[in-house]
């Protein structure tokens, strides 16, 4: 085993290991032994902002939100596509163009649809 | 632009039974404003926006107009009678009188207009309550301009007049749980002067009262509880 | 037990560190202030500033301004406490672990300052949790600022790990919750918290 040529990547990775964790487990050690805990209600509380939290973290959110997300989406993916596109844009064939042309059309289509629907208006 | 006696002309062709009174402003500034009647000031505002077009409005700020105790002189001829020589005659003598009433305060919210589309103004408008107690309540215009809305909540918060129809009449400034009314004139503070080093003038006045006060009620409480501090 | 500080010099001299486990325990703890990343008026500007490259508080170990009470050693009361916001700031000091500590920034932060006599304003935040560095100053400056943090440092590199004066979280009686003030009808209550605060004497 000693003669393997992973041993020293073992002992390496051993001591890093070590190396990160002994900190932390002697000050484990530490505040186990000389600081006493003092746990209280507002401590414990799971809201960090200064306010007392009320009600139920599980609400239910308008569906119109999402449709930002949507809409947003349309754009992104767009984006995240037309780039490589544009950059490999002069060894492309008149294919390739019909291609993208097609699916920019397919989410200009969404895009109208969504204004269409008013969802492009605030309030 | 046009003055208020025009402003004041057109409102009343307008909106037939508003009352509308001119409030001069004797300083060099001649800023005149306009008292409304709260009954019709719906249709006061919608005209003004819509008709004279004052499509901005500013600011509103509120006034506490505490009940004033007012001396004044008043000359009175009344009858005496007096014993003349055996003869009671009646005569007619005027004497110098010092009356005093009391004239009713009021809450008064003031409005500032301007007119973007005609770069016109400030028009002020004025209204007041009927009184400072229970019927503190005037409408509220934010159906009109929408930027009244967080500035009547503020009204609300520190002169504690009542904004009928206003979409969401919570306090502003203060908590939700407070009552009192700071702005008033007759607000009273809570009384925590106990810790004034460099008190002068009225909170001198006031933490010595809270010295006086405390240093009985401590002697007490040091007998009860075998001495704090 | 503890090392001359002639002969220490002398080691060092030589090569040798000699130290302690209090000192390398409070050497460890002052250089590395974390405070917690709020600010509450225009004295949060300066606080801002104090940060940025001219004034550079990185050279204190303290530039790591953490967004969660849990992470943060320093509550900087940057500003006016309002009477709105008093109790929100006393749960977030709550809300962070031992060893805590408070600088109070500012005129408004250690009495109310300009605004004492206002009907909205916290006469000090000092009423309901314990200051460790006061700063004066209507804004104080950056140089203030660092100045605290240095008074501060000194605090605690003084602060024995047992016995008398030592820090609260190795004292197992000391004060663990700061009640946190209600918001009443009048006024917040109680007005101050009397196991923090006692009305100073003031001698005419």
């Amino acid at each position: 085993m000693v003669s393997s040529p992973y041993f020293s990547l073992l002992v390496l990775f051993v001591a890093a290991l070590g190396f990160g964790l002994a900190p932390l487990g002697l000050a484990w050690l530490w505040g186990k032994a000389f600081s006493p805990a003092k746990p209280n209600k507002i401590k414990n509380a799971i809201y960090e902002c200064g306010l007392e939290s009320r009600g139920d973290a599980w609400v239910q959110f308008r569906s119109a939100y999402y449709l930002y997300a949507i809409i947003f989406l349309i754009f992104d993916v767009e984006a995240v596509f037309l780039l490589p596109f544009a950059v490999a844009f002069t060894g492309l064939g008149a294919a390739a163009c019909g291609a993208m042309l097609v699916f920019v059309l397919m989410l200009v289509e969404g895009l109208a649809w969504a204004w269409g629907k008013g969802v492009l208006t605030w309030a | 632009m046009k003055t208020v006696e025009e402003i004041k002309a057109a409102i009343e062709a307008a909106v037939p039974d508003a009352r509308v009174e001119i409030v001069a402003n004797p300083s060099v500034s001649g800023q005149h404003s306009l008292r409304l009647t709260p009954s019709r000031a719906i249709e006061v505002a919608t005209f003004l926006r819509d008709g004279l077009k004052f499509d901005y409005l500013s600011n509103v700020t509120g006034v506490d107009w505490p009940d004033k105790e007012i001396a004044e002189k008043v000359k009175v001829t009344r009858e005496v009678t007096k014993v003349e020589d055996g003869v009671e005659q009646t005569a007619q003598e005027t004497v110098e009188e010092t009356r005093k009433r009391v004239e009713p305060g009021c809450l008064e919210a003031v409005y500032h207009l301007y007119s973007m589309s005609l770069k016109q103004g400030p028009l002020v408008l004025r209204m007041r309550t009927l009184n400072r107690t229970d019927q503190a309540e005037l409408p509220s215009l934010t159906p009109v301009w929408r930027s009244a809305e967080f500035q009547e909540r503020e009204i609300w918060d520190l002169y504690g007049i009542v904004f009928s129809g206003h979409p969401d009449l919570r306090r502003l400034l203060m908590w939700d749980g407070f009552k009192d009314h700071p702005m008033r004139r007759d607000y009273v503070e809570p009384d925590d002067f106990e810790y004034e080093p460099t008190a002068h003038d009225d909170v001198l006045k006031r933490a010595e009262a809270h010295r006086a006060a405390h240093a009985t009620a401590g002697a007490a409480g040091h007998e009860a509880t075998g001495g704090e501090q | 037990m503890a090392v001359e500080e002639g002969l220490k010099i002398e080691l060092g001299k030589q090569g040798v560190l000699v130290t302690t486990i209090e000192e390398l325990y409070n050497w460890g703890r002052r250089s590395s202030i974390w405070p917690m990343q709020f600010g509450l008026a225009c004295c949060a500007i300066e606080m801002i500033a104090t940060t940025m490259a001219r004034y550079d508080l990185a050279r204190f170990g303290a530039e790591v301004f953490r967004p969660s009470p849990r992470q943060a050693d320093l509550m900087i009361i940057s500003g006016t406490v309002t009477k709105k916001m008093a109790p929100q700031v006393v749960r977030l000091y709550n809300q962070m672990a031992e060893p805590k500590y408070v600088i109070a920034m500012g005129a408004c932060a250690i009495s109310g300052g300009p605004f004492k006599q206002g009907y909205n304003v916290l006469k000090g935040i000092d009423r309901y949790i314990p200051v460790d560095v006061h700063i004066p100053g209507c804004p104080p400056r950056p140089e203030a600022l660092l100045q605290a943090f240095m008074t501060l440092q000194k605090k605690i590199d003084a602060q024995p790990l047992t016995g008398e004066g030592r820090p609260r979280h190795l004292d197992a009686e000391a004060q663990g919750e700061f009640p946190v003030p209600v918001q009443g009808e009048h006024d917040l209550e109680p007005t101050s918290n009397p196991g923090v605060w006692t009305v100073p004497v003031v001698i005419r």
